[in-house]
C-alpha cells in the first residue's frame, strides 16, 4: 500500500482529503506546517508527498526546497497543491522540486491519476 | 483603482479553499450514497455539487489568475452574485439534516454548511483589508483550529464583528502565531482564564462587557495579569484608549489596521510575555527556596523538596542544590542533638527521682525573708542559689505580675570603687543585648538602700552542678547534649562582644525539658576587679574553671570560656574536675603545668572524639582550642 505524507494547515483539507486517499487505497500520515512536513519527510517511508504551500512556519515552498535537499528524499515525488491557483505557480512549483502541480478544490480523479502516474502505477491502486 | 495581485491571489486562496471543502464533502458523502437506496440524499448532495461549481465559476470569472484588473466594484458585484449559489448549497444541506442520518454524516453535512458560510464572510472580510504586500510565497491561510506544532505565540482576538477576526487571524497565522478568538468579554475572560496566552488583540468596542473592562479584570486577576493585551480602536476612541493604557493595556491597534504595525505589536508584545513568563517562573523557583528556608527553621523541610529547583542550570538552581545538602545536613545535626536533649532530660528527671537539689539544701534564708517586700516591688519567695557574687531569690514582680530572680550582690563585690555602680550598668546593658533560648536574659540592675541588685528570668529547673553532684556523672549523650547547647550560647553572646569569664556548673542552668540556660554573662569581668586569686574561691568560684591565661592575668577572650566548657564537660562525663586541689596555688601550679589523664582513659565508654575534642578544649596555649564557639558548635555537631 503506498504511503502518503499529507503536509495541510487546514484541519477540514486534511479530514477530507485524507478520507479520500485513504477509499482511494493510500496510507495515509499528515504534518500541520511545514516544518514538521520536513521533519517527517526526514525521517523517511513515504512515497509521495503532497504538499498545500500556503502553510505557517514554514511554507511549501520552503519545505519542498529542504526535501529536495536531502539526498535520500531527492527523488520522492512531491505534488504541490494550491487554492490560489495563480498564473505562473505551476512553474514556481516545478522550480521549488516538485515533480506536479494541483489545485484546489482538487478533482480527486485527476489528483489520484497524477500521483499513480508519479508512482509508476496503474491509475487505481 | 484594480487591486493589487497580491490582494487577488489572497482572496482566490479564501474563497477558493471553502468551495474545495463543499465539493471534497460532497463528493465523499456521494461515493458513501452510491448504493444507498436513499435517492432523495443524492439529489441534494448532487445539487450542492452543481452550486459548488457555480461558486467556482463565479470566483475564477471575476478573479482572474493573473490577478490583473480586479476592482473593489467588480469583488462587490462577485459577492452579490454569490450569494444565490450559498443559500442553494445551504437549502440543500438542510435537506440532508435528518435524525435518521449516521452521526459522521450528520458531521459532513455540518461540515459542508460551515465551509459555505465562509463564503461570504470571507469576501466581506477581504474589501476592508489593505493592500497588504502580501506575497504569493506566503498566502494568507485560514486559521487552523489546530495550531501548527511550533508557533512565534499564541494569540487570543476579542472582537464581536467575525470579518475584524478573520482579517487579524489571517494576518497573525501567516506570521506563524496559533490564533483563538471570541466573540464577546464574557468568552474572552473564559478563555483567558484557560490559556495562558502570549497576547491578547482586545476590541474597545463591543456589546456587553466592552474592551475597557475586559482588561480591568484580566489586569485584576493575578492569573491573567500578565497576558499583554494591545486594544484595536477606531481613532475617535482615544479617550478611551488612553484609559485603557492606564487600566494596564500595552498598546493601541487603529482601525484600518497596518499590517506591519501588527505584526511589530504582536511580536513585541509576545517577546515581553515570553521574558515575563521567565521571570515569573524565577520568581517561583525564588519562592520555593524561600519557603524551604522557612521549612527549615519551623523542622518541617523535607530533603529532596526542592529537587526540581536544584535541576535548573542557572544561580537559583546551583542555590536550591547547596541549600539541600546544607538542610539535611542541619536535619541530621538537629536529630542528633534532639536525642541528646532527650537523654538529658531522662538524667534530669532520674535525679530528681533521687534527691532535691543537695546545694538547695545548704541554703539558708538569706538576708531577705519569704514574703518580703524588696524595692516596692518584688516580693521575695525563697532562696534559691548562693555564690561568690551574693544571694539569688526566687521573687515575683508585682508590677509585670511574674516570676523573676532576683541577685542580690554582696556588699564587698562593690565597695571600695565608686564607679563601680557606673560600671555594673554598663555590663548590664551589654548583656541585655543577648536574646537567646540558652541564655538567662538579664532584665534590669538597681540599687535599693545601699543594696545592689540585678534581676533577671526566673528559671524553674536544676543547675548543672546539682545533676552531676546527683548523678555522679552524666552519659556521653547527656554531656553532648549541653555541649551543644551551651557553644551555642556563647557563639550568641561572643558575637555581641560579651564573654562570660565565669563558665560553670553553678551558672549552667537546667529546664525540665533539658532546655539549657547560661546565667551571670557579663557579670563576672567586673567581679575581677575586687578580687585576687587568694579570693577567687569567694568571688568568682574555684580557678578550676579559670583558663591559664585567665589565671595569669592575662588577655582573656572568648577561647577562655572555650576553656571552661572543657573543664565543665571533662566534669560531666568523669564525674571529676580535670585538676583538683584543696589548696588553690597548688590548683593554679596544676592548672599550668599538668596534662589531665583524658575522659576516655577515666571512662572507656567515652566516645574518643568527644574525648580528644574535651582534650583540646584544655589545651594550656588559647591558639590550640578550637578558635571560636561557632568552630566548637561545628566539632561537636559531626560526633555521633
Amino acid at each position: 500500500m503506498p504511503r502518503v505524507l499529507l503536509v495541510e494547515d487546514n484541519e477540514m483539507n486534511r479530514d477530507m482529503l485524507s478520507r479520500r486517499l485513504m477509499k482511494a487505497g493510500y496510507e495515509v500520515a499528515m504534518a500541520v506546517d511545514g516544518a514538521q512536513g520536513v521533519e517527517m519527510a526526514r525521517q523517511g517511508g513515504y512515497d509521495i508527498i503532497l504538499m498545500d504551500m500556503s502553510l505557517p512556519v514554514i511554507d511549501g515552498w520552503e519545505a519542498t526546497r529542504q526535501i529536495r535537499a536531502i539526498e535520500a528524499l531527492r527523488a520522492t515525488p512531491i505534488i504541490a497543491l494550491t487554492a490560489h491557483a495563480m498564473a505562473g505557480d505551476r512553474e514556481r512549483a516545478m522550480d521549488a522540486g516538485c515533480h506536479d502541480y494541483d489545485t484546489k478544490p482538487v478533482e480527486m480523479a485527476r489528483l489520484l491519476g497524477k500521483m499513480s502516474a508519479l508512482l509508476g502505477q496503474a491509475p487505481s491502486p | 483603482m484594480p487591486l493589487a495581485a497580491a490582494e487577488v491571489s489572497a482572496l482566490r486562496h479564501d474563497l477558493r479553499t471553502p468551495v474545495n471543502h463543499i465539493v471534497g464533502y460532497c463528493e465523499l458523502l456521494l461515493e458513501d450514497a452510491a448504493t444507498d437506496a436513499d435517492d432523495a440524499r443524492r439529489t441534494a448532495l448532487r445539487a450542492a455539487l452543481a452550486s459548488a461549481r457555480d461558486v467556482l465559476a463565479l470566483i475564477d470569472g471575476t478573479l482572474s489568475a493573473s490577478g490583473q484588473d480586479v476592482t473593489p466594484g467588480a469583488i462587490d458585484a462577485l459577492h452579490t452574485r454569490l450569494r444565490a449559489p450559498h443559500d442553494r448549497i445551504l437549502a440543500a444541506m438542510d435537506a440532508l439534516r435528518s435524525p435518521a442520518a449516521g452521526d459522521g454524516f450528520s458531521a459532513d453535512v455540518e461540515r459542508i454548511r460551515h465551509a459555505t458560510g465562509r463564503l461570504l464572510a470571507t469576501h466581506r472580510s477581504s474589501v476592508p483589508t489593505p493592500a497588504a504586500p502580501v506575497s504569493p510565497a506566503q498566502p494568507a491561510s485560514p486559521a487552523s483550529p489546530a495550531p501548527p506544532a511550533h508557533t512565534r505565540g499564541r494569540v487570543l482576538i476579542v472582537d464581536d464583528i467575525e470579518e475584524n477576526r478573520d482579517v487579524l487571524r489571517r494576518h497573525l497565522t501567516r506570521q506563524g502565531y496559533a490564533v483563538d478568538d471570541a466573540a464577546d468579554g464574557a468568552a474572552a475572560l473564559r478563555m483567558a482564564a484557560e490559556v495562558s496566552y502570549d497576547l491578547m488583540l482586545l476590541d474597545v468596542r463591543m456589546p456587553g462587557i466592552d474592551g475597557h473592562e475586559v482588561l480591568t479584570r484580566i489586569k485584576r486577576d493575578p492569573a491573567t495579569r500578565d497576558i499583554p493585551v494591545v486594544m484595536i480602536s477606531a481613532a475617535d476612541e482615544l479617550a478611551t484608549i488612553a484609559a485603557c493604557i492606564e487600566a494596564g493595556a500595552e498598546d493601541f491597534l487603529p482601525k484600518p489596521f497596518d499590517p506591519a504595525i501588527l505584526g511589530a505589536r504582536a511580536s513585541a508584545s509576545v517577546e515581553k510575555k515570553r521574558l515575563r513568563n521567565l521571570e515569573v517562573d524565577y520568581l517561583k523557583q525564588v519562592d520555593r527556596v524561600v519557603a524551604a528556608a522557612t521549612a527549615v527553621e519551623r523542622g518541617s523541610y523535607a530533603a529532596g523538596a526542592l529537587a526540581e529547583v536544584a535541576r535548573r542550570d542557572d544561580a537559583i538552581g546551583r542555590l536550591a542544590r547547596v541549600f539541600d545538602a546544607m538542610a539535611a545536613g542541619v536535619r541530621a545535626r538537629e536529630e542528633r542533638l534532639s536525642e541528646q536533649v532527650h537523654t538529658l532530660r531522662r538524667e534530669i528527671d532520674q535525679a530528681k527521682q533521687g534527691g532535691a537539689d543537695p546545694a538547695e539544701d545548704e541554703l539558708d534564708a538569706g538576708t531577705l525573708l519569704p514574703g518580703a517586700l524588696f524595692a516596692d516591688r518584688y516580693t521575695i519567695i525563697r532562696v534559691v542559689g548562693r555564690g561568690g557574687m551574693g544571694t539569688v531569690y526566687k521573687a515575683h514582680d508585682r508590677e509585670l505580675a511574674e516570676d523573676i530572680a532576683i541577685k542580690l550582690l554582696r556588699l564587698e563585690v562593690m565597695r571600695g570603687d565608686p564607679t563601680m555602680a557606673e560600671r555594673f550598668k554598663t555590663e548590664i546593658r551589654l548583656a541585655r543585648r543577648i536574646s537567646h533560648t540558652n541564655v538567662v536574659r538579664t532584665h534590669d540592675f538597681g540599687e535599693r538602700e545601699g543594696s545592689y541588685y540585678v534581676t533577671m528570668e526566673y528559671v524553674e529547673g536544676i543547675t548543672l552542678r546539682g545533676l552531676i553532684d546527683l548523678r555522679g556523672h552524666l552519659s556521653p549523650a547527656a554531656t553532648l547534649g549541653i555541649a551543644r547547647q551551651l557553644a551555642v550560647s556563647l557563639a550568641v553572646a561572643h558575637e555581641q562582644g560579651v564573654v562570660h569569664r565565669d563558665i560553670k556548673p553553678q551558672n549552667l542552668l537546667l529546664d525540665a525539658a533539658g532546655v539549657l540556660k547560661v546565667m551571670d554573662f557579663g557579670i563576672a569581668k567586673l567581679a575581677d576587679r575586687t578580687s585576687t586569686i587568694t579570693q577567687a574561691g569567694m568571688v568568682v568560684g574555684t580557678p578550676a574553671y579559670m583558663a591559664p591565661e585567665q589565671l595569669m592575668a592575662e588577655t582573656v577572650d572568648a577561647r577562655s570560656d572555650l576553656y571552661a566548657t572543657g573543664v565543665v564537660l571533662y566534669e560531666c562525663l568523669t564525674g571529676v574536675l580535670p585538676y583538683d586541689s584543696v589548696n588553690p596555688i597548688a590548683l593554679i601550679a596544676k592548672v599550668l603545668n599538668q596534662v589531665p589523664v583524658s575522659p576516655q582513659e577515666k571512662d572507656p565508654g567515652v566516645p574518643a572524639p568527644l574525648s580528644a575534642l574535651v582534650m583540646r578544649l584544655l589545651a594550656k596555649d588559647a591558639a590550640d582550642r578550637p578558635q571560636s564557639a561557632v568552630e566548637l558548635g561545628e566539632l561537636l555537631a559531626q560526633i555521633e
